[in-house]
């Protein structure tokens, strides 16, 4: 036991090495961006009428204490994040980035999981079916579906469905709201409506990952298929389904759920791009909003910040939860 | 009698195994590929788009900018070239002339018209539009046209009435030089930092790990749109076209830099390093000469796969509008218009450069895959 809270411990020191590591490129990014947060918000004063000045910015500078240097600006920046949850006001729109985002973050986590979670309830048993099957017909088929997972981009796919879907029903299924529900408080009602809308981003997001998922599944199995061990337990009798979920299944699930981080990374690649195609009000789509449109360099940096901690901590979670079910990992990362 | 065939059968054997057993690893990699049919059809279709994109101006009736638009015919349907109609046969294709008219008639507006009594007919070699061929030749020729003043659009044409056929075989060109650029830049970059982490080791291969998988963990395409939200609007496409691609190189090196580190880490152990160090080699030298040339197939292979990703992070980038934009020619910038309401119910001919796009991604993955499968000597004890 003590064994294993000592891996957790070094896993958590590791998670939060890259996490700060992440930060520091993420403000770097920020920083790079041409003009500052004073800067902007006194142009925009500027449309309003009044007269700025060298001063006026200076001064703005002062007051939002970017004339420290930027270790510093950093560092505050950390801390407010790690120990505040504090992401600051957002330079264009000068709200809370807390109170703009609380709601849109966790519905985009939630969109990508659930793709996560698609992709996978599809890719295990297809993936193990198709290792175990001789049918060069399906496998072939198979390895061509799950290149055109990579050749036919999500977006191009959402277009499809959207074109498919105004002309047979007249309504491009874009938004994750009814009108009725857009500004409403979140009731049950609210949370049927955004799940009868939600499921198409879902499967937009779920079908390059399933279509990835797939091939490292069926690789896995055919690596863990042939070992002796499944041989000697059909030998013993065993077989179908019981065989391949018992022995080789088993064995080749490990490394997939170690790879479920990099999974949730490229659903967030996808993200902004569907987001704007089928008009999602989450962050996915202010994300871009901020990159591509206003410059917000405190949002996007928030935002981009809020993504790669979720596939950190991901990636924590499936380490010790690996660690859990299979003390051979927990032996190698003592060393 | 029925010894001698058998005989003959094993020297030639013998001399298949000989020249199996002496053979480079080039000659067994080309070997093992071209076994493979899947792979060996995208190898054709890809050398085939390569070529396209390569003699896309003479290829291309019309120049792909706004200069070589057909004013009587925006956004015009595809034209076919015929054989035949009602009014007879013709050994020579031919398209019919459109004309374009606003009058009362037609509530103001322009209206085009296609004359079917006016036949244009499909010469070839004629002369066009001045352009370089691979950059450097200057020539007018091109491979096919129609005679008069009348054009032929064979994937019809945009809303400026530039001529999308002209347009596509530029755009392969643009992203296939986009992506060549990136791989190329992120495989130097991954090339010195998976090299420095694998061969030194210690507390700078514990660094460089680090840093590299920061960079793993940050989604890519929203440090793309990062990136690229940097670029200032008074660019010129070129700069653009460089700076996008440097972008795609920057992001795109860590998956091969762990991979090459993982190897010169295995490999640095070895017997013949450790003879060429005795003999007083310095650490650039056993580098360059002894790791590297260890696993360049690998390498080569690695570069097949990663390309199509950056194909495709350059067209989402356009997509977007973060990339690539209108005067220039890439397949994301010409997708960009697919996704308005008009293009997907009226003006379907522009998806046709998104079947460009899926046939070059598909083409790369299977090459890559074919590559990948016949750089592995155990791929065939495998299967």
């Amino acid at each position: 036991m003590a064994q294993f809270a000592q891996f957790a411990l070094t896993r958590a020191l590791m998670a939060l090495i890259t996490l700060l590591t992440v930060s520091l490129i993420v403000f770097t990014l920020m920083e790079l961006v041409p003009g500052t947060c004073a800067e902007r918000y006194l142009a925009f004063k500027n449309t309003q009428g009044s007269q700025i000045t060298i001063a006026d910015i200076a001064a703005e500078e002062r007051r939002l204490g970017l004339d420290r240097p930027f270790i510093e600006r950093w560092g505050k920046w950390v801390y407010n994040v790690f120990v505040h949850g504090e992401f600051g006001e957002s330079c264009i729109l000068r709200v809370d980035i807390n109170q703009l985002l609380s709601d849109k973050f966790w519905i985009s986590l939630g969109i990508c999981m659930a793709a996560l979670v698609f992709s996978y309830a599809i890719a295990v048993p297809i993936g193990i079916v198709s290792a175990s099957s001789q049918n060069p017909v399906v496998n072939n088929s198979l390895r061509f579906v799950s290149y055109l997972g990579l050749a036919l981009p999500n977006f191009l796919l959402a277009l499809m469905i959207m074109l498919f879907s105004t002309v047979v029903f007249g309504d491009s299924l874009t938004g994750l709201f009814s009108k009725e529900f857009r500004d409403a408080a979140w009731s049950w009602a609210k949370f049927g409506d955004f799940l009868s809308r939600a499921w198409l981003p879902v499967f937009i997001l779920g079908w390059s990952a399933t279509a990835f998922a797939l091939q490292t599944v069926r690789a896995l199995m055919l690596d863990e298929i042939g070992k002796l061990y499944v041989t000697a337990a059909s030998a013993r009798g065993v077989s179908g389904a019981r065989l391949l979920w018992r022995y080789p299944a088993k064995h080749s699930l490990g490394p997939v759920i170690n790879s479920l981080g990099f999974d949730l990374n490229r659903i967030f690649n996808e993200l902004p791009i569907v987001a704007l195609i089928l008009t999602l009000t989450e962050s996915g789509a202010l994300l871009f909003e901020s990159l591509a449109r206003s410059n917000d360099q405190q949002l996007a940096g928030a935002i981009i910040f809020l993504l790669t901690a979720s596939i950190v901590v991901l990636n924590f979670t499936t380490d010790i939860l690996l660690a859990l079910i299979d003390p051979r990992v927990r032996r190698g990362m003592m060393g | 009698m029925s010894t001698e065939p058998a005989a003959l059968a094993a020297g030639i054997d013998q001399k298949a195994k000989e020249a199996y057993f002496t053979a480079s690893q080039g000659q067994l990699i080309w070997a093992r590929f071209r076994g493979n049919r899947t792979a060996m059809i995208a190898a054709w279709a890809l050398v085939l788009m390569i070529l396209m994109g390569l003699f896309a101006p003479f290829l291309s009736p019309y120049d792909p900018t706004i200069a070589g638009r057909d004013e009587n015919y925006e956004n015009g349907a595809p034209q076919f070239p015929k054989f035949w109609d009602e009014n007879g046969f013709s050994a020579r294709p031919f398209i019919y002339a459109t004309e374009r008219e606003r009058s009362i008639k037609t509530n103001f507006r322009w209206v085009v018209t296609e004359n079917r009594d006016k036949r244009l007919y499909v010469r070839f070699f004629v002369t066009g539009w001045n352009y370089k061929l691979l950059g450097v030749v200057p020539a007018s020729r091109h491979l096919f046209g129609v005679d008069g003043d009348g054009k032929i659009h064979l994937f019809g044409t945009d809303a400026s009435g530039k001529d999308i056929f002209s347009r596509t075989l530029h755009a392969i060109w643009t992203s296939l030089a986009v992506g060549t650029l990136g791989v190329l830049i992120s495989f130097v970059l991954a090339l010195v930092i998976g090299g420095v982490a694998g061969y030194f080791g210690g507390w700078i291969d514990s660094v460089l790990q680090m840093v590299t998988d920061a960079i793993r963990t940050v989604p890519s395409i929203p440090l793309f749109m990062a990136l690229a939200a940097f670029m200032p609007d008074h660019w010129s496409s070129e700069t653009r076209f460089f700076f996008i691609s440097i972008i795609l190189g920057l992001i795109g090196w860590p998956t091969l830099a762990r991979r090459i580190r993982t190897h010169l880490l295995t490999e640095r152990t070895q017997e013949y390093v450790l003879a060429a160090e005795l003999c007083g080699a310095s650490s650039g030298h056993i580098i360059r000469r002894h790791l590297l040339p260890s696993f360049t197939s690998y390498i080569i292979v690695d570069l097949m796969i990663s390309f199509p990703y950056m194909v495709r992070s350059e067209t989402a980038l356009s997509f977007i509008g973060l990339g690539l934009k209108d005067p220039v020619n890439s397949l994301g910038a010409l997708m960009q218009n697919v996704s308005k309401a008009d293009v997907l119910l009226n003006y379907q001919w522009y998806f046709i450069p998104v079947i460009f796009f899926v046939a070059l991604v598909l083409a790369f993955v299977f090459v890559g895959d074919g590559l990948r499968d016949a750089a592995d000597p155990y791929s065939d004890t495998k299967k």
